[in-house]
Formats: C-alpha cells, structure tokens, sequence
C-alpha cells in the first residue's frame, strides 16, 4: 500500500538527516571537552545513520506501521546529545537536559514493535511516564549540579540550569533516577519476554531480531544504571556504558537484518514455490505452509454457487473476519475472480508482500484444486440431501399411515358397526335403523372425502393428467383464502420438478392459512433459462423461517435432491414470499 | 363396561351395539390415563380398550388396571389387526383382541369363554 506524497516527504526528510548526521560527526570530531572524539564521531555517524536510514527504509516500505517513524526519531532524539558538543552554554545545557531522551524512543520502539503502535493502556502510561521523568529528572539534577562532571578531566561548559549547589540532593536525585529506571526495565523486560512466549511460530521469526537486542539493550541499561548508582564517577560508569551503547547501535542493524532475511527467504520461498507448484504434484497446502513459514495455514476455496468457502474435502469452512486477533485470511483471486483464501496465522499481515506472493503464485493451481473441491462438496450435498431425502420419504409414509388410521379407517370401522346396528334393528326398530344408515352414509361420504384429500396429497390426479396449471387453479380454487395465480407455464414440465413446485405452493398456502393471518395470496409460476421459478406470497405477519417449521424444511429437502433452492423471505409484519428455483434443463 | 377410545363418534356406536346386544355401558373415557382412574372409580367388570390412545398406549393401561385381584377383564380393540401387535398383546394382561370391525357382544363373549 502506497501513501500519496509520502516519497518526497521521506526524501526531505532523508536529507535532513544527511544534514544533522554531518553536523554531529563535525561537531563531536571538534568539541574541545569531549576525550575520545574520534570514537565518539564514529558512533555518533553509526547511530544517525543507523536510526534515520533504517527507519526511513521501514517507513517506506511499511507507510502505516509506525516502526519506522519512531526508528527515525531515536536517531533525531540522538543529536540533541549531541548539542552537548557545542562550547555555547546554553546549547550545552540544553544538550544534557535531553540527553536520555533518544533511550525512551528506542525503547518505546522495542516496546512498541513490530506494530509501532503500543498495545495496552498499561504500557501507553509506563512510557508517558518515562519520557516524562527523563527530562524532569535530569532537569531536577541540573538544578542542584553546577559542575554537573566533576572527574571529567577537561573543564565542561556552565551549566546555565545550576540554583544551587546541593551534593546530597544531586546523590538523591541519582538514586531515584536509578530505581525507576530499573523498575521501567525490569516491566518492559517482562512485557517482552510475555510476548515471546505468546507468540506464534511466525510471529515469533519477525519479533526475534528486534526483541534479543531489545532485551540485551535493557539487560546493559540496567547494568549501567545499577553501577551508576553506587557508584556514579569514574570508568566503571564508563566501562559498563559500552555494552549498552554497542546493544543500542546494533538495534536498527538488528531490525535491518530481520527484514533483510526475510526477504531474501522469502524470494527463495517464492521461487521455490513456483517450481513445485509446476512439476511436483505435492500437496498445495504443505507448500505453501512452507514458503510462507506457518505450518498452520489452510487453503479454503470459494464456490460462487451458494456463496460459501469449503476445505479440499468440500466441507464447509469459516474464513476468519477482520476482527480476529489469531488468525487471517488473504483473497486468492485470478483474472478479477476470487478462487478462495490462504487462512493464515495473524502475524503474517505484518508481512503484504510475502502473502501477497505466495497467493498470486497460488492462485492457478488453487483454481485447479478448487474444481475437485466443489465436485466434494457436490459429492457431501449430494449425500446429506439423498439421507434427507429417505428421512423425508419415511416421515411422510408415517404421516401418511397415521392420517389413513385416523381418518378413513376410524370413519370405516364405525361405519361396519353402525351397518351391525342397522341390521339388528331393521326388523323390531325400521325407524331407527333407518336414521343409523343415514349417518352411515354421511359417515362414508366423509371417509371418501378423506380419501380424496389423501390422495391428493400423495399426488393429486389432475397434476399428472392437466399438469401444474389446471393443479395449482384446483388448489387454489378450494383454498379457504383468495388466492390470485398470476401465470403458469403453458408447456409442461418434467413431472418431478411438476409435483415439487405443486408442492411447495400447497405447503406454502397450508403454511400461511395456519400461520399467516393472510387476507390474500398471489401465486407464479415461470420457467425462465433452464429453471423453474415458483413464488408464494401473503399480505400476512411474516415472521416465517425455513428453521422454523418442519413443512417448509421438508419442502427444501425435496428440493434439494432436484438441484432446487427454497429462500424465505418473511420480515415481521410485512407478509411472507417463499421463492424456489428448480433446475429443469430437459422437458 | 368401561369404553376406552378417543374417537367420541367410535364410542358412541359402539355403546350404542353393546348396549342393544345387553351390555350395561356404565362410562366412557377418551385417554389411557382417565381410563385406569375411571377402572378404579367404576369397578367394570369389562374394560374395552382401545390400543392406540393419545398419552399412553392400550398395553401400559391394560397392566396398570389388571395388576390387583378382582381386576376388570380387559379387551383390548383396534382398527387394526391383532396379528399387527405380536405377542403384545398376550403380555399386557388383556384377555384378548378384537378387530373393531368385528366387535359385537357375541365376539366378546366368545374371547371371554375362551380366556
């Protein structure tokens, strides 16, 4: 991701730099109180060079992480110590009032990294606080410290700061500047060696370089200020400085070399991966994992139709969102058209290119292996919606069994002993064997009745003789609401894809009679390129689910072993419209 | 005689046979449960039970009213075949079968001699 006039703004930038980096070297090369200046301007051109080209580098390439930003800043926090140079008073005090400032940006950055951001709260007030107190202290110091290096053998500039002259304030301010460095070092030691551990395999790749010299940086630091402590003259101070300075200069070469391998690594990873991918039949995912370093990515492809991700087995998978702290997707996309995603541990985004690579390199075979993956989940639909199909057929059998014992049988059996009663009355009671055959007869005409409906059910008559037009205007016509059909196809279709559309307008008219509270119904049928589209609506309360009722489940089902899709749409309040599209290809 | 069936238009003819054939229909009842409180209300002698009630099945009712000594004689009825029940039948302590088709007096009377 590119930032519009970021370029320039890092060239000027640069240059400054340049400028600052010039200056110091000259500065310190020809300041009369410092000893040792030729070592001092090495460091000095080491640091500025270091921080500010680095940072700029990583800015660059990594415009919204803020590593780079704050990598720049040690390096222009570090020229303020070297205003300590100047003979002038005034600069020179200033110099040592901001002299420890550049070891709270780096620290800050260690702390802060690899984001650039800090994460908790916490850790936003511990380094607050220590920016804070490194000026206020060493303000507080200066205040009370007129010869603020009595053992330097040249004589410094004035200290412009000096009230007063005050020894045992000057040890106490020392000593608290001390302990709360320590404790400051000891946090952010904790808070580094926590992230370690709780980091992944590939987090743990790009956090390595930086955190080690981080944590030899504050193991120095506090060395240092332990001695200083004791003892806060003389060349053990001096001594025991070069460690910490050597971690401190070594920090940005650390983060250079980490990116450095990762790049190289990963131009190998990627050539690498392109090779395999064109001669070997390896597993996909295996050399992926390898090329991008994180043994626990999946590939999940993409089936447009219906809209969902599935592993290699075809079986359905969820792809993590943004707002997943573990674990990221990356689209695989080729010629404009997503083929599926690289599932991959979190860590990797701190890496676009790598990704990014990996998942153009990916995308052909990807595309390849997604076709055996939607012929798995054909293959898995096709299963669930055969062993729904038996579950399907049986509860109708049973529904059937329970309706004919119910219904017509019941009504029959009471009609066989009505016709026993008749008979033994005919003689001695003509009247009242009469009145008992009547309602036999009533009795049979329900029983048939039941019989018709029944058969109807099963599949009506007129569906198989008139087809779907003449069978849904009879359903329509019987139905105790008014129901407008608006069109049916003339031709006829194939008798499966006939019987579910009839079914799903009986099942959805039965549905809103009982459930709706509809004054109306419109019912369509069309055939429109290669489908048949049946569409019920109500003007009822709506609220209705294919979750909700085993009718309308059952009714997806059935369509399911035809190719077919039932959708629901039912706001509350606002009337139902169950909508089916059945594949119907042949007539 | 106690009549045990759900269907009240069943109930009514068959009392309505049992009764012209001389059988005293001293109730009625709709489901398993107020069939075995009205057996122990009513003491029948005779309980036609029908197998398929909505709560508990004709079995379980018929072993809950033929436990103690004295128990009314249980006929259990179905519209379907006994054949359809297996050993059920036997076991639940019922005295026999009839097809509801074929229920008269006659047919119980010639199941009870039987048992």
């Amino acid at each position: 991701m590119r930032v519009t006039g970021l370029r320039p703004a890092l060239v000027a930038i640069g240059g400054l730099g340049a400028l600052l980096t010039a200056l110091a070297v000259c500065l310190t090369l020809t300041a009369q109180h410092y000893e040792l200046r030729g070592v001092n301007a090495a460091i000095t051109f080491a640091v500025l060079v270091g921080y500010i080209g680095t940072g700029l580098f990583a800015w660059y390439r990594r415009p919204h992480n803020r590593t780079g930003l704050l990598m720049t800043t040690v390096g222009f926090t570090y020229f303020l110590t070297v205003l300590t140079a100047f003979e002038q008073d005034v600069v020179f005090t200033f110099g040592v009032l901001f002299s420890n400032v550049f070891l709270v940006v780096a620290l800050h950055m260690v702390l802060a990294f690899p984001t650039g951001r800090l994460p908790t709260p916490g850790l936003r007030r511990l380094v607050g606080a220590t920016y804070l107190f490194s000026v206020v202290c060493q303000l507080a110091f200066l205040l009370v410290t007129p010869d603020w290096c009595p053992t330097c053998s040249t004589p410094l500039p004035d200290n412009v700061f000096a009230v007063t002259d005050s020894p045992t304030a000057s040890d106490a301010i020392l000593i608290v500047a001390s302990v709360f460095a320590t404790g400051v070092l000891a946090a952010s030691a904790t808070v580094l060696l926590r992230r370690w551990r709780a980091a992944t395999r590939p987090a743990r790749r790009a956090l390595g370089p930086v955190l080690f010299t981080g944590l030899a940086l504050i193991a120095a630091l506090t060395a240092l200020f332990a001695i200083q402590a004791v003892d806060s003259s003389g060349t053990v101070v001096d001594v025991a400085a070069i460690p910490a300075m050597l971690a401190f200069a070594a920090l940005p070469f650390a983060f250079l070399a980490g990116l450095l391998r990762n790049r190289w690594s990963r131009a190998g990873a990627v050539t690498e991966l392109v090779e395999r991918l064109g001669v070997e039949r390896a597993s996909l995912t295996e050399t992926l994992a390898a090329a991008m370093g994180d043994p626990t990515l999946q590939l999940a492809y993409w089936l447009p139709d219906p809209g969902k991700f599935v592993d290699s087995t075809g079986h359905a998978m969820e792809v993590p969102g943004d707002d997943d702290p573990v674990r990221a997707a990356t689209m695989v996309e080729r010629d404009g058209e997503r083929i599926g995603a690289l599932v991959h541990d979190r860590s990797l985004c701190e890496e676009p290119e790598l990704v990014g690579t990996a998942a153009a390199a990916a995308a052909l075979a990807m595309a390849n292996e997604r076709l055996e993956a939607e012929l798995r989940a054909r293959l898995e639909e096709l299963r669930e919606s055969r062993a729904k199909l038996v579950e399907t057929s049986l509860a109708e059998r049973q529904r059937l069994e329970r309706d004919l014992h119910d219904g017509a049988q019941q009504r029959l059996v009471a009609l066989s002993l009505q016709v026993h009663v008749a008979r033994a009355k005919i003689t001695s009671d003509p009247d009242a064997a009469g009145a008992i055959l009547d309602r036999a007869r009533d009795e049979l005409n329900l029983a048939l009745e039941e019989l018709r409906e029944l058969a109807r059910g099963i599949h009506p008559a007129v569906l198989t003789d008139r087809g779907l037009g003449a069978a849904i205007a009879g359903l329509a016509s019987r139905f105790p609401m008014p129901v407008q059909v608006l069109t049916t196809p003339l031709a006829r279709l194939p008798s499966a894809v006939e019987a579910a559309a009839y079914f799903v307008v009986s099942e959805s008219l039965a549905n809103m009679a009982k459930h709706a509270g509809a004054s109306h119904a419109t019912v369509r049928v069309a055939r429109q390129n290669g489908v048949a589209l049946v569409e019920v609506s109500d003007d009822g309360c709506g609220g209705a689910s294919l979750e909700a009722g085993s009718g309308l489940r059952g009714l997806a089902d059935r369509l399911a072993g035809l190719d077919g899709r039932l959708e629901v749409v039912s706001p509350p309040g606002e009337g139902t419209t169950v909508r089916a599209r059945i594949p119907c290809e042949s007539s | 005689m106690l009549i045990v069936d759900d269907h009240p238009s069943f109930r009514a003819t068959a009392r309505m046979l049992l009764e012209l054939e001389g059988y005293e229909v001293v109730g009625e009842a709709p489901d398993g449960l107020s069939a075995v409180a009205e057996a122990q209300r009513l003491q029948p002698d005779l309980v036609l039970l029908d197998v398929n009630l909505p709560d508990i099945d004709g079995f379980d009712v018929a072993s809950r009213i033929t436990t103690d000594d004295g128990a009314p004689a249980v006929v259990l009825i179905s519209s379907r075949e006994g054949a359809d029940f297996g050993p059920l039948i036997r076991r639940s302590g019922a005295k026999g079968f009839i097809a509801k088709a074929d229920l008269s007096g006659s047919a119980i009377e010639e199941l009870l001699a039987c048992g």
